[in-house]
């Protein structure tokens, strides 16, 4: 079973562009990562920080939504984070290419 | 009366005697004590002075002089005084007199402590400083917990002016309310005035903080009538309980405790159920965000005008190819279907990998034609290789493979399990031959599973029910001879009657029930294995579900009528092997067929029935397998033997038919029979005129 994780992970990871891909639990705590040891430290921190804000954003707006994904385009990189209940997957990529 | 008077007198008398002799005794008494008390002073200064005797002894006398000399009273007066001081004071002096061995040194300090103790005292001027002690206030708690302010905590450092300043803000305006809102200052400054009352600064003070920043200091002048500026106590800042600065602290500290996971905690996590469903679901949509090249900058201005012109003049032009390294590599796809459901979902079997003998022989694997994503949305895979494969039309989850054992398998993709959930036993009750041709016939209600192995044996399932088959029929042309099954097709709303190939180079017409079950019809023609068949299926106005196609080895394909036994038409058009075709689901004239060197043709037979209408050879030029039409009818789909499936569009003033495309293709059919008519009577002409000349 957990190759079939490994096979999805080298998968998306195998995508032109992508940087990194890191899943990380609600805590913010790393659980598997591409990317080396700080980076990967500080994007699951920032992003799930974030993510838990942009959460309640949604939720506040309106209480029967709920956050399904998030894109953060920026000049270098694009972030995207797909958060669930208990783990969130981060991939970042250089969309330029 | 007598009597009474007379015994009092003598009673009185007595009495008066008895009281004088007590009193007597009184003073006896006393007396005695008297005396016994003065006996004992003089035993006492006795004791004393023998007790001296005894310890100096014969230097006394020498102790005297050199007492004279130095001019202190002899020895003897000393005692005396002592003495005298005794019965003075009796108890203290017995009680503290040192022992015995201390008097003797004793003694002569103490007469010269007690002449020094006599003081001369003098007027002197003293120079006296009074030194004014630390105010130092410290005010309650309370008085700071009415709010917290983060601003006013960063000057801490930089003024200790900054609670002067809100006083100096505050102190002309209507004192603040709060009951603990002042300084014991009040008290303790005599220049300070209940109407002088000011508001101690307090953290929700931001008018205070404002003028912190635009007043760097604070003039002398502003200050208030009564207050000296030098008078005013030092401050204290007290922080409240609980501030900011802890909070942002402690947060910090939350973060600094998360700690990695251990390996095996990571371990723990990724093998959990949750975890995996998490990576399916998130890592699906995240492949398909990544494809997702939306170019929101596009211009429309003419840039790239050109490539769509030629397109659109194009009648089939390349998409797109799905393939996957792992599991379609070198494997023949051996069969297609479309998802009814969701029709951009294609279902693809793949044969084994004769490279890798250690994967599972069969793999099916489910293709997203809506997303650009590359990869396959599911996979799924068993063991023995799986032949043919179908979407079980009426649960949409559920996906049927036919296997080269003989099984019929299936795969449920709400399952996190890629092996099959559920297969039919290998039993002589159910197929024990490869299973060529799979299809789910019949309505939400009322559906059957029909599968057909190369032994000739067809089988209906219920979905319900896959341990046994509800219905078996051997499909043989004499009762001793089976056909070997290789395609089936079941025109449209059809569930009784079908049409399949065989390897033999026929073509059958067979009913499931009904008086006589089995094979009802021959069509002969081809002089090789059958390698696909489709019936037409197109609805419009004139039904064309009696006119099927064959494929063969043969270089040809075939136009059958069920009603004929004979081909209405054959095209010769190929030079190798045909492996597959398909009528377009949406044009009555338009099919697709494929051949062994990567040639895919589109036949109109509206348009031309001697060369197809538009032809592309697959780049590498692999054999081409299988062929199926997206249920729009504006994509073609390929297998090839290396595992690829090519997707090519369909032109749409192509692939969609005009109004009068079913009346032209009556017409065409017609004209076909009738030219088969005419070769035929030619034939029997060329036959009569040969066989003339020899009888003549």
């Amino acid at each position: 079973m957990s190759n079939e994780v490994e096979e999805t992970m080298k998968r998306i990871q195998s995508h032109k562009g992508v940087v990194g891909t890191i899943v990380v639990n609600s805590e913010g705590i790393p659980i598997k990562t591409t990317l080396d040891n700080t980076t990967t430290v500080q994007y699951a921190g920032l992003i799930s920080s974030l993510a838990d804000k942009a959460r309640s954003v949604v939720r506040d707006l309106d209480p029967s939504n709920d956050l399904t994904f998030l894109r953060i385009r920026s000049k270098k990189h694009e972030i995207m984070v797909a958060p669930d209940k208990e783990f969130i997957l981060i991939v970042v990529q250089n969309p330029t290419d | 009366m007598e009597l009474f008077a007379d015994r009092p007198k003598p009673a009185m008398s007595d009495r008066r005697a008895e009281l004088e002799r007590k009193k007597a005794k009184l003073q006896a008494l006393r007396e005695e004590k008297e005396r016994r008390r003065r006996e004992k002073e003089l035993k006492d200064v006795k004791e004393a002075t023998d007790r001296a005797h005894l310890v100096a002894g014969g230097d006394r006398k020498e102790l005297d002089e050199m007492l004279s000399e130095v001019g202190v009273a002899p020895l003897s007066e000393v005692y005396s005084s002592i003495s005298s001081a005794n019965s003075l004071t009796p108890e203290p002096s017995r009680n503290h007199t040192p022992d015995t061995s201390l008097q003797m040194n004793s003694l002569p300090n103490n007469v010269i402590a007690v002449r020094k103790k006599a003081p001369q005292l003098t007027v002197v001027p003293v120079q006296s400083t009074n030194i004014p002690p630390k105010e130092v206030v410290v005010y309650t708690k309370q008085t700071q917990t009415t709010a917290t302010g983060h601003e006013l905590r960063d000057g801490f450092s930089s003024a200790s002016s900054s609670p002067l300043k809100g006083y100096m803000e505050d102190w002309w305006r209507p004192r603040k309310a709060h009951a603990t809102d002042y300084y014991d200052e009040y008290n303790l400054n005599p220049g300070l005035e209940w109407e002088d009352e000011f508001t101690v600064l307090t953290y929700d003070d931001p008018q205070g903080e404002d003028e912190e920043n635009s007043l760097p200091h604070i003039g002398v002048s502003k200050l208030p009538p009564g207050i000296l500026p030098h008078g005013l106590p030092q401050v204290k800042e007290v922080q409240p309980a609980v501030t900011q600065v802890e909070q942002e602290a402690k947060k910090e500290h939350e973060t600094k405790e998360i700690r990695e996971l251990s390996e095996e905690e990571k371990q723990m996590i990724i093998l959990s159920e949750d975890f995996q469903q998490f990576i399916d679901r998130s890592g699906r949509i995240m492949e398909r965000a990544l494809c997702e090249t939306v170019d929101i900058y596009t211009d429309y201005s003419g840039i790239g005008e050109d490539a769509l012109d030629e397109k659109c003049h194009q009648r089939i032009s390349f998409n797109r190819t799905f393939y996957d390294e792992r599991w379609s590599k070198n494997r023949t796809i051996t069969s297609l279907d479309w998802s009814t459901q969701f029709p951009e979902l294609l279902l693809a079997s793949y044969n084994n990998n004769e490279e890798s003998p250690n994967d599972p022989d069969g793999v099916v694997l489910v293709w997203n034609t809506k997303f650009k994503k590359t990869t396959p949305e599911y996979i799924f895979h068993c063991q023995s290789a799986v032949l043919s494969t179908t979407f079980a039309r009426f649960h949409p989850n559920l996906i049927l493979g036919g296997t080269y054992s003989g099984q019929i398998v299936l795969w449920d993709n709400r399952v996190q399990k890629r092996t099959p959930i559920q297969r039919t036993p290998l039993s002589t009750t159910a197929h024990t031959h490869p299973v060529y041709c799979m299809s789910v016939v019949g309505t939400q209600n009322a559906h059957n599973l029909i599968s057909i192995s190369t032994d000739g044996r067809m089988c209906s399932w219920s979905l319900d029910m896959l341990g046994q088959p509800q219905d078996t029929l051997d499909l043989s042309r004499t009762q001793s001879k089976p056909v070997a099954v290789t395609c089936l097709d079941f025109p449209s709303s059809d569930v009784n009657n079908f049409v399949i190939g065989s390897e033999e180079g026929a073509a059958y017409s067979a009913c499931r029930h009904g008086a006589k079950t089995g094979i009802t019809e021959t069509y002969e023609g081809h002089q090789g294995p059958i390698t696909g068949i489709s019936v037409n299926s197109v609805q419009g106005g004139i039904d064309f579900s009696h006119m099927f196609l064959t494929s063969s080895f043969d270089w040809t394909i075939k136009l059958w009528s069920l009603k004929d036994s004979k081909p209405i038409y054959s095209f010769d058009d190929n030079g190798d092997y045909l492996l597959n075709l398909k009528w377009s689901p949406v044009h009555p004239a338009l099919f697709a067929a494929v051949d062994c060197c990567g040639r895919l043709d589109l036949w109109n037979l509206n348009q031309d029935t001697e060369v197809p209408a538009a032809s592309v050879t697959v780049e590498g030029m692999p054999a081409l397998n299988k062929v199926s039409w997206t249920p729009s009818g504006l994509h073609v789909t390929v297998g090839d033997n290396l595992g690829r499936i090519h997707v090519y569009d369909v032109a749409e003033n192509f692939a969609h038919p005009r109004h009068d495309e079913w009346n032209k293709f009556l017409y065409t059919t017609q004209e076909l029979r009738n030219s088969q008519v005419d070769e035929e009577l030619e034939k029997l002409n060329y036959s009569v005129s040969n066989i003339n000349p020899s009888s003549f």
